[in-house]
Parts: C-alpha cells; sequence; structure tokens
C-alpha cells in the first residue's frame, strides 16, 4: 500500500455559485407560482420536467459513480468528487417529488376511475397503474437511490481520513448490487413518471431510452463541472487534458448510444405500423410538435456528434464547455418532447409559456446549491482513494 | 484474497523478456503438429464432413429436408445464424471496445477472439446462403444492374443483414490483417525456412517495424476501431430487425436491439472463454492469457447476463402492461407452452447459472468457469430458438399452429456448423501466432520509456 | 552487383535509450533517419519532432463518399429507376435505409484507412527495402531498438553518423547497402506477353463467369418439374397437344348445341331475343372487341391490322349485311363463313346476341340519316 502524501487542498469555491443557484430557485419558483395560477396541469407537467432533470443528473451521477468502482477505472478517480457531489441531488429528489405525488389525479389519466371505467386497457393495467402503488414505487425507488448514495458517498468520504482500502472493497460490492439495482430503478422510474403519462403506449426500450439520456445529463454536468473548475485552477495540477479527453470521448460514445436508442425505437414502431403504437409519434408530429420532434434529433444528436468527433476537440476545454451545456440543454428538449405533448387543455394565455423557462433554471439553481453545499463538504480530491495515484498519473 | 487497489495488474504474469515472448507465441509455429493437434482435428473435421453431406444433400434435394414448414418457416437455419453472428461479436468487442477503453488485458486474448470473430461470422454466413435454397443465385442480392432489370429491396431487413454481415466480416478481416502485419514481418525475420519466408515476406508487405509506418499505425487502428465499435453494434442490432419490424407479437418489441446485441457478447464471451481455456494449456500461454483476463471476461459475462435477463423481464412485463391479450398469450405461451422446456433451459443457462460469477472464488475457478461457459452457450442458442420458434408456431390463427420439430438433416447441419467453426480455429492456432506478438510486447515489462509523456519535449 | 550505401544503422538495448537517440537526431539536424521499434513505443512521435497523422482526413473523406453514395444509389434504385410501394412505406424511406446507408459508410471508411495506409503513407508492398534481410533488421524485429540515418540527408557524412551514433549510446553500428537494379524496360516481350496473358485470362473469365456460370444449375428440381405448358408439344398425350380437345358429345354450361350448324344460312328466321339496353349493348361492345375486331376492325369497317395477310374482311356495313336479320348474324357468329372459324365454344348464347345488337348500333352509327341524326342529337340533350 503507497502512502503518499498530496500536496494539494482544496480551494474554496466562490460564493457566486451558491447565490446564482439560489437566485435561479427564486426566480425560477416565482415565475412557477405564476404560472399554477395560469395553468395548473402546465405547471405540473413543467414540475415534472424539472423533476425528472434532477432525476437524470443526481441519479445518473450516482451511477457514473458506481461504474468506476465496478469497471475499476483509475482516470476518473481524481475527478470523482464532482460526480459525488451532483450525485447528492438524490436525498433531495424524495422531497421535490412529494407536490408531484399530491396532484397524481391532475397528472396522469389512468388515476382517474371514472376514465378506467370506460376503458378496457386501463382496466387491465389497473394492478400497477394505480394511486396507491404508484406512491409505493416512489418511496421504493427513491429510498433505494438515497439508500446506495449515502452508502457510497459516505465511505468514499471516510477514505480521505482513514485511507482504507477495504472502503474501496465495500464501495465495489456496493455498486456492484446497486448497478442492477439501478437498472430496474430507473426503468420503473421512467415508465412511471413518463411512459405512463400516455397510458395506452408502450415500448420496452423506453427504460434504456431514458437511461441513456439520463447519463448525458450527468456526464455532461459533470464534464461542464471539471472543465470550469480546470480551467480555474481548482483541480489538482497533475490532472492534463488526457482526463478531460476521457470524458469527451464518453461523452461522444452516450451520444452515440442516445442516437441508436432512439433511432431503433422509432424505426420499429414506423416499420411495423401499428397504431397503438405509433399514435404516440403522431402526436408529437402533429402542429408544431414536427419541428420539435425535427430540432431534437439536431439538437441531440447531429450537433453534439459533429461538436465532439474530431479527437482534438474531445479534450479542447472550451469545445467540451460547449457541448456539456449543449448537451444539457439538448436533455431538456429531450425531456419537453417527451412529456409536454400530453398536455391537452387549451390556454391562450401566453405568459404561461414562462413556466417553459422558469422550471429548468429552478431545477439548475438547485443543482448549483447542491453543488456548492456539497462541495464545502469535503475534499476535491478522494485523498485516501489508493487508486488516485494512478488516476493522476493517466496518460492517453 | 487481499487486492491492493494502488497498482494496477500486470497485463501479463512473470518478467518475461521480448524475445522470450516471441518465442513463446511462435512455438506452435514451427513445431510439427502432436498427437493432440491431430486428435482435435479429427474430431472438428469428422463434424464438418458430417455437416458438409447434410449440406449437399439439402442442395440436391432442397431444403424440403429441414423440418421447418408452415407455421414455423424459420427453424434452426436462423437460429444457426443468429447464434453464430452473436458469437462474432466477442472479438470485435475485445479488440475495438476494450482497446477504445484502453484495457490492457485485451491484449492477449484479442488476436484469438478476432479470429473467432472471423470464423464464426464465416459460419454464420452460410445459413442465410443455405435458406435461400439455391446458394449459387444469391449474386442476386447485390444491389448490381442485373437482366431482370431489378433491383434489391432496401426496405428489406433481410438485405440489410446483408450488407452488415458482408461489410462486418469485411472490416473484420481488415482489423484483423491489420494487427497481424507486425506480426508477419517478425516472424518473417525470424524463421529458417524458406518457404515460410516467401509466404510471411508477402503477407508483411515489407513491413520494417518503422516508427514513421507506426505512428500511422496506430492512428489508423484507433479509427479502426472507432468504426468497429458502432459497426458490432449495428451487426447484431439489424439482426435483431429481422425479427422485430415485423408484427409478430414476441419478435415485435422496440428493446430488441441492445437486448439482441447484450446477448450476442454475452455468448461471444462465453466462447471466447471456452476456447482460451484450452488454448493457454495447449500452448503455455499462462502467463499472457492469465486466470486475471478470464476473470474478467467473466465479470463481462455476468453483466451482460443480467442485461439479458432485463430484457426478458422487460419483454414479459410490458407484454402484460400492454394490455393485448396476443402479445399476452405469446409470452404466457413461452414459459408455460408446448416449447416450455425451451424457455426453461434458456432462462436457467442465461440468468440463473452466470449469477455464480457473483463470487470471486468462482470467477477464477478455471472447471467452474468452463461449464458456465458451455451453458451460457447452450442457453444462448436457446435464447434465439426460443425467440423464432415459439413465436411462430402458434400465431394469430389458431387453426394453423403447429410444433416445429427439426429433422437429422438440421441436426446435422448444427453440428457440422461446429465442425466448421473448431477446424478453422484449430487449423488457426498452428498456422498463425494466436497472441498478437507486437502488442504483448508493448504491454511486457519494461517495454515502455520510464519517463514516458515527459520526455522528448 | 553493385552495391550502394544505404545508411548507417545503430541498435540500442533499451527504450529509454532509443527515446533519447531519437531526440539526440533530430537535435543534430538529421531529417533522413528512421527509428525501428519491435513495437510503438510511447513518446517517439514527440522524441522523433512527427506531425500528428493526417489518416483521419482519409477516413473521414471517404466515410462521408459512402454516406452520400449509399443514399443517392438507395434514392435513384427506389425512388426513381423501379419505383415500388414496399410497406406501405414512401418510396425514399430514410428510416429503412439508415442500416445499409451506415454499413456503406463503415465498409468504405474502413477499406480507405487501410488501403490508403498501406499504399500512400507506407509505399507498400515494399520488400526489397535496403534494410530488409540486415541482422540489424532482424534485431529490430525481435527485441532490440535502432536508428538508421540515410545517405539521403544533406548533412550525412560516413565517418560523422557512425560517431554520432555511437555518442548517443548505439552498438552494433552497421552499414546498410542496397543492391543497383539493373533497368527495366517496360516493352520487354516477356513483360508485354504477361500483359496480355492477363487481359485474356481476367476477360475471358469474366465472360465465362457472366454468360456460362451464371446460368449453369447445379441442380435444377425446382425449374424443371412434369408440367403441361399450354402452347408447347408434350410427350404425355400421344397426339402431342397440351390442350386437349373436348371430349366427343360432352355440352359445357350455356353452349348448348346449335341445330343449323354447317348451312350456309339458317333455313328459318331466328328471333332475337334479348333486349337492346344500355347493359346489353356493353356486353356486346366487350365481346365484339374481344373477338371480332381482330378482322373486322373496332368500328366494323373491315379494317384491323390483320388487313392483307388474310383475305380481307368484309365490312360489316354493306348493304348485304345491314339488310340482313339478326338471326343471320348470329348464324355466322356460331357457324363460321369462309375463312372466319366458328365461334362457337366461346361465345355463349347471350354473348351472340348482345354482339349482334352491337353491331347493328355500329351500323346504325355509320348509316344513319340527317333526319335520325337530328332526332339523335335532340334526344341526346
Amino acid at each position: 500500500m503507497s502512502e503518499v502524501n498530496y500536496d494539494y487542498k482544496t480551494k474554496e469555491l466562490p460564493k457566486s455559485v451558491f447565490t446564482t443557484g439560489i437566485a435561479l430557485l427564486i426566480i425560477g419558483t416565482v415565475f412557477g407560482v405564476i404560472g399554477l395560477y395560469l395553468d395548473t396541469q402546465r405547471f405540473l407537467l413543467n414540475y415534472l420536467l424539472a423533476f425528472a432533470l434532477l432525476i437524470s443528473v443526481g441519479v445518473g451521477a450516482l451511477f457514473l459513480v458506481t461504474l468506476e468502482y465496478v469497471a475499476g477505472a483509475d482516470w476518473s478517480v481524481p475527478i470523482r468528487r464532482v460526480t459525488e457531489f451532483f450525485s447528492s441531488t438524490v436525498p433531495y429528489l424524495l422531497i421535490i417529488g412529494i407536490p408531484l405525488l399530491f396532484n397524481i389525479g391532475s397528472l396522469f389519466h389512468w388515476s382517474h376511475p371514472e376514465a378506467v371505467a370506460e376503458d378496457k386497457i386501463l382496466q387491465s393495467k389497473a394492478p400497477y397503474l394505480n394511486t396507491t402503488f404508484f406512491i409505493i414505487r416512489f418511496f421504493v425507488v427513491g429510498l433505494l437511490w438515497t439508500l446506495f448514495w449515502f452508502l457510497i458517498t459516505r465511505n468514499s468520504r471516510k477514505q480521505d481520513i482513514t485511507k482504507d482500502q477495504v472502503l474501496t472493497k465495500i464501495n465495489i460490492r456496493y455498486s456492484a448490487i446497486f448497478i442492477p439495482v439501478f437498472a430496474i430503478t430507473i426503468s420503473v422510474a421512467s415508465i412511471d413518471w413518463i411512459m405512463s403519462l400516455d397510458p395506452h403506449w408502450f415500448s420496452t426500450i423506453f427504460g434504456v431510452y431514458f437511461f441513456a439520456g439520463t447519463v448525458l445529463a450527468s456526464l455532461s454536468a459533470v464534464t461542464y463541472a471539471v472543465v470550469k473548475l480546470f480551467e480555474n485552477g481548482y483541480l489538482h495540477p497533475k490532472i492534463t487534458k488526457d482526463h478531460l479527453y476521457s470524458l469527451g470521448a464518453l461523452l461522444f460514445a452516450f451520444i452515440n448510444f442516445w442516437g441508436y436508442i432512439a433511432f431503433s425505437q422509432y424505426m420499429l414502431i414506423w416499420y411495423a405500423n401499428l397504431p397503438e403504437e405509433t399514435f404516440w409519434y403522431l402526436n408529437r408530429w402533429e402542429g408544431m410538435w414536427i419541428y420539435v420532434s425535427l430540432i431534437l434529433i439536431i439538437v441531440h444528436f447531429v450537433v453534439p456528434y459533429s461538436v465532439l468527433l474530431s479527437q482534438p476537440a474531445k479534450m479542447d476545454p472550451k469545445r467540451l464547455k460547449f457541448a456539456a451545456l449543449w448537451i444539457i440543454f439538448a436533455h431538456l428538449i429531450d425531456l419537453y418532447w417527451l412529456i409536454m405533448p400530453n398536455y391537452h387543455a387549451e390556454n391562450s394565455n401566453p405568459w404561461v409559456y414562462l413556466l417553459e423557462f422558469a422550471f429548468p433554471m429552478a431545477a439548475i439553481g438547485v443543482l448549483c446549491i447542491v453543488f456548492y453545499l456539497s462541495y464545502k463538504k469535503s475534499n476535491l480530491l478522494p485523498l485516501g482513494d489508493p487508486k488516485l495515484e494512478r488516476g493522476l498519473k493517466f496518460k492517453l | 484474497m487481499k487486492i491492493d487497489y494502488s497498482i494496477e495488474a500486470p497485463a501479463i504474469e512473470g518478467r518475461l523478456s521480448l524475445s522470450q515472448i516471441e518465442e513463446l507465441i511462435a512455438k506452435p509455429l514451427d513445431s510439427k503438429p502432436d498427437k493432440k493437434f491431430l486428435l482435435a482435428l479429427s474430431i472438428s473435421g469428422s463434424a464438418l464432413a458430417l455437416g458438409a453431406l447434410c449440406v449437399l444433400l439439402t442442395f440436391y434435394y432442397g431444403i424440403g429436408l429441414w423440418g421447418n414448414n408452415q407455421p414455423v418457416g424459420w427453424g434452426f437455419d436462423i437460429v444457426n445464424f443468429v447464434f453464430w453472428v452473436g458469437i462474432g461479436h466477442a472479438g470485435t468487442l475485445i479488440s475495438a471496445i476494450l482497446f477504445l477503453l484502453r484495457q490492457k488485458w485485451r491484449t492477449g486474448i484479442a488476436r484469438f477472439a478476432e479470429a473467432m470473430t472471423i470464423f464464426a461470422v464465416m459460419t454464420a454466413g452460410l445459413f442465410p446462403a443455405l435458406h435461400t435454397g439455391r446458394p449459387w443465385l444469391d449474386g442476386y442480392l447485390l444491389p448490381y444492374p442485373n437482366q431482370h432489370n431489378l433491383w434489391v429491396n432496401f426496405t428489406s431487413p433481410l438485405l440489410w443483414d446483408v450488407f452488415a454481415v458482408s461489410t462486418y466480416f469485411t472490416v473484420s478481416l481488415v482489423f484483423w490483417y491489420v494487427g497481424l502485419i507486425p506480426d508477419f514481418a517478425s516472424l518473417r525475420d525470424r524463421t529458417t525456412s524458406k518457404i515460410k519466408k516467401v509466404i510471411y515476406s508477402i503477407f508483411s508487405l515489407g513491413w520494417r517495424h518503422s516508427h514513421r509506418n507506426w505512428q500511422h499505425y496506430e492512428k489508423a487502428y484507433m479509427l479502426l476501431a472507432g468504426f468497429a465499435t458502432p459497426l458490432v453494434l449495428s451487426v447484431h442490432t439489424i439482426v435483431s430487425f429481422d425479427f422485430a419490424v415485423s408484427i409478430m407479437p414476441g419478435w415485435h418489441a422496440t428493446i430488441f436491439p441492445p437486448y439482441f446485441v447484450a446477448g450476442a457478447i454475452f455468448s461471444g464471451f462465453a466462447m471466447v472463454v471456452t476456447v482460451l481455456i484450452f488454448v493457454r494449456k495447449i500452448f503455455d500461454l499462462e502467463h499472457i492469457i492469465t486466470v486475471n483476463h478470464l476473470e474478467k471476461m467473466n465479470k463481462v459475462i455476468l453483466a451482460t447476463g443480467m442485461m439479458v435477463g432485463y430484457a426478458y423481464a422487460m419483454e414479459f412485463f410490458i407484454a402484460w402492461y400492454s394490455g393485448n391479450p396476443i402479445e399476452q398469450f405469446v409470452f404466457i405461451n413461452r414459459a408455460f407452452g408446448p416449447y416450455y422446456w425451451a424457455y426453461w433451459i434458456m432462462v436457467s443457462c442465461n440468468v440463473i447459472f452466470p449469477q455464480l460469477f457473483w463470487i470471486r472464488k468462482f470467477r477464477r475457478n478455471i472447471p467452474l468457469m468452463f461449464v458456465i461457459s458451455i451453458f451460457v452457450n447452450i442457453g444462448m442458442w436457446f435464447e434465439r430458438f426460443v425467440i423464432t420458434v415459439t413465436s411462430l408456431h402458434r400465431d394469430f390463427l389458431p387453426s394453423s399452429w403447429g410444433y416445429y420439430t427439426p429433422t437429422l438433416y438440421d441436426i446435422g447441419i448444427l453440428i457440422g456448423s461446429f465442425g466448421l467453426f473448431f477446424t478453422l480455429v484449430i487449423l488457426f492456432t498452428k498456422a498463425l501466432p494466436v497472441v498478437s506478438i507486437s502488442e504483448i510486447k508493448a504491454v511486457a515489462d519494461g517495454a515502455q520509456p520510464s519517463h514516458h509523456g515527459e520526455g522528448g519535449h | 552487383m553493385e552495391k550502394k550505401l544505404f545508411g548507417v544503422a545503430a541498435i540500442f538495448t533499451t527504450p529509454d535509450d532509443i527515446i533519447n537517440a531519437a531526440s539526440s537526431t533530430v537535435k543534430k539536424g538529421y531529417t533522413k533517419y528512421d527509428v525501428y521499434t519491435p513495437y510503438p513505443v510511447h513518446g517517439m512521435d514527440n522524441a522523433m519532432k512527427l506531425k500528428p497523422s493526417k489518416l483521419g482526413y482519409l477516413t473521414l473523406g471517404f466515410g462521408l463518399t459512402g454516406t452520400f453514395i449509399a443514399l443517392f444509389f438507395m434514392w435513384w434504385m427506389m425512388a426513381m429507376d423501379y419505383p415500388m410501394i414496399i410497406g406501405g412505406k414512401p418510396f425514399f424511406a430514410l428510416p429503412a435505409f439508415i442500416p445499409v446507408t451506415f454499413e456503406v459508410t463503415v465498409l468504405l471508411a474502413t477499406l480507405a484507412t487501410v488501403i490508403g495506409m498501406l499504399t500512400f503513407f507506407f509505399y507498400f508492398p515494399n520488400n526489397s527495402h535496403p534494410v530488409h534481410d540486415t541482422s540489424f533488421m532482424k534485431k529490430v524485429s525481435s527485441d532490440k531498438y535502432g536508428v538508421c540515418i540515410e545517405c539521403a540527408d544533406p548533412k550525412f557524412e560516413l565517418e560523422g553518423v557512425k560517431e554520432f551514433l555511437t555518442s548517443v549510446g548505439g552498438i552494433e553500428i552497421e552499414e546498410i547497402y542496397y543492391a543497383v537494379k539493373t533497368e527495366q524496360r517496360i516493352f520487354d516481350p516477356k513483360f508485354i506477353t504477361f500483359l496480355i496473358g492477363v487481359a485474356i485470362a481476367t476477360s475471358g473469365g469474366i465472360y465465362f463467369a457472366l454468360n456460362k456460370l451464371m446460368y449453369m444449375e447445379p441442380f435444377t428440381w425446382m425449374q424443371t418439374q412434369q408440367k403441361l405448358s399450354a402452347q408447347a408439344e408434350t410427350k404425355f398425350f400421344t397426339d402431342k397437344f397440351s390442350m386437349r380437345p373436348k371430349i366427343a358429345g360432352t355440352v359445357a354450361r350455356g353452349f348448348i348445341p346449335y341445330e343449323y350448324k354447317g348451312l350456309a344460312l339458317p333455313p328459318v328466321e331466328i328471333v332475337n331475343p334479348s333486349v337492346p339496353d344500355e347493359k346489353n349493348l356493353a356486353l356486346g361492345k366487350k365481346k365484339y372487341l374481344t373477338f371480332c375486331s381482330p378482322c373486322h376492325g373496332n368500328h366494323g369497317d373491315g379494317d384491323s391490322r390483320l388487313r392483307g395477310q388474310f383475305p380481307n374482311p368484309p365490312s360489316l356495313h354493306s348493304l348485304k349485311v345491314r339488310e340482313w336479320n339478326d338471326g343471320n348474324l348470329y348464324h355466322i357468329i356460331v357457324n363460321g363463313q369462309n375463312v372466319m372459324p366458328s365461334y362457337e365454344s366461346q361465345i355463349n348464347v347471350a354473348e351472340r346476341w348482345a354482339i349482334v345488337n352491337y353491331i347493328r348500333v355500329l351500323q346504325k352509327a355509320k348509316n344513319a340519316s340527317p333526319e335520325e341524326i337530328e332526332i339523335a342529337r335532340k334526344e341526346g340533350k
């Protein structure tokens, strides 16, 4: 076991991160409340969108942490803390989700007994899609995430002091258990919160589709934060562009993965042309939604693909930063495309569209606050991790 | 066992010198085949001969000899095709994806796995060709201005297969050959036989280990890996489209593409483990193909096995969730209908047995991993059988339900396909270096400059 | 054979030494040199100050070419040249074309990368390079590292280079020579014969493959079946006809035998039982156009395209025919006349009368009096 003393002290993060976060959250909330007054359904759908974004970033980050442990990767060890900070969103998800639970009736068609009574398909789904089971699932899934988040990040922080290799071993075990749990829970969450908005529609790949977006969102949040910290000299000086390259390459890989999954889903439904499936895409092909659908292809696949294609782009801080922000934006559009076509009411008040900006702002505000608070609580470098030295030495 | 996480596990065990590495890898090429080799070859050759006989009879009498009939129009031929294409996925995965992920442990097994890919794809390609009934007319599958004034149907997934499998075969072959060029050069410079020297010279193209070449070579290798990675996904995706673009319940599921890819990697890795266990023993390559490597492969088997399990579960759940009675029936029928045995063989071999790999001891236990890898191969074969046959044998019209039974010719051709694959593998071990010489040298102890990356600036 | 100096090579034993040697060589100002290592040594690009490989541009270029070729040809084949509706999809069904587009892109890009690298970047195959078959090559091929400074370098000077290589730690300094090639003429008769041979073999092979091999059937169970082909001779029946004649004495439904068969005209007037309404005339027109028009012409003028090949079929507008009663026309259809065969077995009774009615319409149309036209015009309005 190597005992290395790192000549490294975590610099304090400027308070502006926190204040920006608070400001975004307040602005978002104010506009949100105005929106609530104007149109409850739209308010709730937007709230759901922000909630889904936080799930993506938070749980996705936790997945990335566990992936590092399971895969035995070393390059990501020096920047793992950034990922852990984002994963600290996980426990708040339980609180953030609760207002939605009180409004299941306004969000989900299947929760109306009178609708179920005249709909045979909904009747057959009732054992799964009912309010009680939905709430139980929400808490089970949320608590499982929180539990693993708590165990893994606690061990990681404890290791800073004890420098005990056993903690790595334990975390590898937790991570190995978490990954299958994650696969199931993220599928359940995506089916519950997004797919069941349109309760007749079904697609077996939907969990994987949401997973692809999740990883992209969290990875780009991490990339953005790492590049920012890297540029401003917060990170260990031995962290080089080679580390950035790995992040860029992963982003690129998952852009492709998302494109692959999205295409597979679309292609199979388009080709088979069964009305019980196609209506979901047709809803997203009507009126202005056709533009959102087409923009999604460009924003979520074509642009980031082209930006990150070349090898130098994957290690260029500027382009990486752009790509990361762009992908978060793209993920928002993706969520918007998944969620908002389920808005059925007519509302001519143009102010209601402010909601579309308010909630993403609030969500990003929450991420800033969480990041700042968890940054304060621990080292930026996992000093006790036995793989740290290997990670710092990492060269392409 | 205690693991020190601060040290990277070495890619090869024991401190072999560069010339020892070369000696070790080139040894099988210089020695005369021994009895064990000939025995193995005769067994696989007999299987191949049996298969060839069945194929010839099929040519002569037509595919009426097979068990395929209404309503099961796709039988062993497609099952075997998908199975072998799946086996072919591990090689490119190891050589391309793990290369991009910079996993050094891949060096010991990459060459062998790539060779298995090529042989498996060759074997796989046989089945669609046979199923066309008159394979000598398969030239019409290519879009060329033929005398019938007809183009091929580009909207058909079966045609995509033609493109995907042939592209995959070509790219794998090129990738493999590019990897072999420096090794041919090394062999050329060490051989004493004149004939061998001529052969090696031709294949080495005059490679001279120049660094001005190595620079482009490494770049090309990375570009090829970058292309092979999405390609390997696309191939099994397209194979899954063969089923999933239809409206057949049990086939039409959007999860098919990633599910098939995971299954392909799963079965491919299992086959690689099965073969490598023997190869490392017979050719004294225990230092180069170490238990650590096998353990890592077993981890991948565990992971992909669970992905496949996820897909089984998701299909079942969504079939129920869809509220479509036909969809629901198909899945109940799979598990409890006339082919229940195939379904449960599939589930137990693919999902249940690999769970043993959660335990480190089992992952490193050679006899056990051999048994499990065989189970996985069986399970994955049955997976394709279950998908193909159980969906077809009871379709929308109950009056046309039937029960598919393969004939002896089907089984003969299946055995023959294993014969072909293993014959090629066995011949390969004697004809070419089974491990990449130059790559292993590059990861050997002390092979890289001590201060690399910092020096020379 | 005359030998010329190619360069001076030195062997190094460790990777650190070779990195050092390479950077010293660069510092010393040599440009025509190369480093030989049995595997790619990390950091060598920097030590040799090599520019990044430009291979990627080739890959990108050919990859994009593949994309466009695939899309263009699929568009042309499926939407322009031979459009067919398949599965209710549009002619240019983009989602369905993506798999093939992707495969062609990858195929072209990889082949271009490898072939481009081997030919444009390496100038391979090159088995006659001077360093081949030297003891230097044998070592760098196995476990040593080497530098070779070539004569072509402007700073090359034999002793100086040797000294330099020794000074940076090189051992086993070796001078590498190559044999001067005797000049080869393009118009060497042997070479020309070889070329002609290749040309004949290639074209002959292609001709054979496309014109003969393609039509050789190994097994023809599926095409050659024992069946009767309607117009062909058969060995199955003794009379060699595939189409069988009617068995004597059988009567088909709707074809009651005609009693005045064989007479020139019926001895009594046969009364037309049908009513020439719209439906009946439509039937008559259809049958007339099918059976009668090939000889009598579409309008009964006897001006069909068969005119000239037989004795001319008479016009149906002659006074004789116009003045015949319906029964006579019926009789000719059933019985035939002169060259005209009997249509008894093709046209049933109702259809025969419909044809008669239609002929009457044709006759009226051609030979109407002005008054009748006037009446028709008024009624038509």
